[in-house]
């Protein structure tokens, strides 16, 4: 899983997602940030992607 | 009557019933003690005097007249401060919401109120119900009733706090990852996780789509079943509360000890109690067997996934306007939500759903399951690997990613004096037997009487104070 994720500068991802504010004022907080995700998707298990995801996609009548 | 503060909604149902205690008599009693105690302990945001008095007036002379509603007709309520209630801030705890009134209840106020409980304020929590205690926030962050130096848990922070302070007799919380669960333990009452969906989240500022539950946070178990049939809305054949009587003699109960035991290793005291309630359980007729289910760090990094992108889908805007407005505990987890991809969410829900058949599978064999609910008890706020420790060590998550409904309780009291617990966990819309386990439990050991030093720091407090 950990895989899917090229090796991105951070902060050049965090300008790209629109967070100028958050690189100039709290560069410390996306290491921060970063760091946490490395370690949740190192205990990620694999998994074969073709699995229906849950929930499913429901329709649902006009509310 | 003395020690109102202390009644439980049940109890309060009682006296009202005989007239021995009035609605008006207890939210005045109750603010008082708000008044005299919240200082030290930073339970609620805002105390709405004016709102509760008014309803306690309304209630009181609807029960004068036999016109009662039910068992929680005239009996305060605390609301965490995510949850709208009309004309009052709903905060979040949090800076980017200062000044944000609610136009309309959520559901569930509307509930209770139909219940004709009364909403007595709003309750402090993490910010976002995502972040944690910090100085940047606008308004002080909850104290443990237990110890004052240390956390109470969280996110429901503020419910837990005012529970085991006496200033409510039950409480609203919301869990996404375990925010009800957690103060509940570490405060000393009780919490419960329902099934998803059971309980509406219209009207409650969302962290997690998916992962996020509105629950009842009570002093004991029959006030959760209580608080439950309202928040439910009040079906006539279904009772939570309906099997609390019937013990534990029969039921099958699945001890996952590889959660504390080998996937992250509890404080002894923490594994020690919940051999304890084993033991308890087996003897009260309960058949005790250990039970398996996937790995700890798997379950939660799966919920975190899913946790962290939703987040971020909802404070994307805010963050990329208005990043200094957030503390940094919760700026730093919003944040994270950046790194993940599309492709990590999707396998994330298809992880889900081999979870949850996991999680079912358990149950062809047991009819509840017993886990630890953290691998620690609360720690002070000034131990910094503590604080860094006590949010990731648990076992809570795992029921948020599959939905199961999940009961925390009072389980004994740390050599330091601070409250221990247990997690249970039923089958999807089986609370009537999560619950019955629960109260089996709480009738056995009477921990759920046990309660905090509060007066005894005030009497300090005051016996301390220059003249």
């Amino acid at each position: 899983m950990a895989g899917n994720t090229p090796k991105l500068d951070p902060l050049a991802v965090a300008r790209a997602a629109g967070l100028d504010q958050v690189v100039s004022r709290f560069p410390e907080d996306i290491a921060a940030a970063v760091q946490a995700v490395a370690q949740d998707l190192a205990d990620f298990p694999a998994i074969e992607g073709t699995t229906e995801p849950w929930p499913p996609m429901q329709i649902r009548s006009a509310r | 009557m003395n020690d109102l503060h202390w009644l439980t909604a049940a109890e309060i149902a009682a006296a009202y019933a005989v007239r021995r205690l009035s609605p008006v008599e207890l939210v005045k009693a109750l603010i008082e003690r708000i008044n005299a105690h919240d200082g030290r302990v930073s339970a609620f945001i805002k105390v709405d005097i004016e709102g509760a008095l008014d309803a306690a007036r309304a209630a009181e002379k609807d029960i004068l007249a036999g016109r009662t509603r039910g068992p929680l007709h005239g009996v305060p309520v605390g609301i965490k401060d995510n949850i709208d209630i009309v004309g009052l801030p709903t905060t979040c705890h949090s800076k980017i919401l200062v000044g944000n009134i609610a136009r309309e209840d959520a559901r569930v106020i509307g509930h209770l109120r139909a219940a004709g409980a009364i909403p007595l304020g709003k309750l402090s929590l993490h910010e976002f119900a995502f972040g944690g205690p910090w100085k940047e926030l606008p308004f002080p962050f909850a104290r443990n009733p237990w110890n004052g130096d240390c956390q109470p848990g969280g996110s429901s922070s503020g419910s837990g706090a005012a529970l085991a302070s006496g200033f409510v007799p039950i409480a609203l919380g919301t869990d996404t990852g375990g925010s009800i669960r957690n103060p509940a333990g570490l405060c000393g009452v009780v919490g419960l996780k329902p099934t998803y969906d059971l309980v509406s989240r219209h009207g409650v500022f969302p962290l997690s789509f998916t992962l996020d539950h509105v629950g009842p946070m009570a002093r004991s178990v029959a006030d959760v079943a209580s608080l439950l049939d309202a928040l439910a809305g009040n079906v006539p054949s279904r009772r939570f509360g309906a099997d609390l009587a019937r013990g534990a003699r029969g039921l099958r109960i699945g001890f996952v000890r590889h959660f504390h035991e080998s996937d992250m290793v509890a404080d002894p005291e923490v594994a020690a109690a919940l051999d304890e309630v084993a033991r308890v359980l087996t003897r009260e007729g309960a058949e005790v067997r250990e039970i398996k289910l996937p790995r700890l760090q798997e379950l939660a990094s799966v919920q975190r996934v899913i946790l962290l992108s939703e987040a971020w889908a909802v404070h994307a805007k805010w963050m990329r306007e208005r990043p200094a407005d957030y503390a940094a505990p919760t700026r730093r987890k919003v944040l994270s939500g950046v790194f993940l991809t599309a492709g990590d969410y999707v396998q994330a829900q298809q992880w889900r759903g081999r979870m949850i058949d996991a999680v079912d599978d358990a149950f062809r064999d047991v009819d509840i399951l017993m886990t630890a609910n953290g691998m620690d008890y609360a720690c002070r706020f000034d131990d910094a690997a503590g604080m860094a420790r006590a949010y990731p060590r648990q076992a809570r998550s795992p029921f948020n990613l599959t939905g199961h409904p999940a009961l925390a309780l009072m389980s004994g009291l740390s050599n330091s004096g601070l409250p221990l617990s247990v997690q249970f966990i039923g089958r999807a819309h089986d609370e009537v037997t999560l619950l019955r386990a629960g109260a089996a439990y709480e009738r056995a050991t009477k921990w759920s009487a046990h309660r905090p030093p509060v007066d005894k720091a005030a009497a300090r407090d005051l016996a301390t104070s220059p003249a």
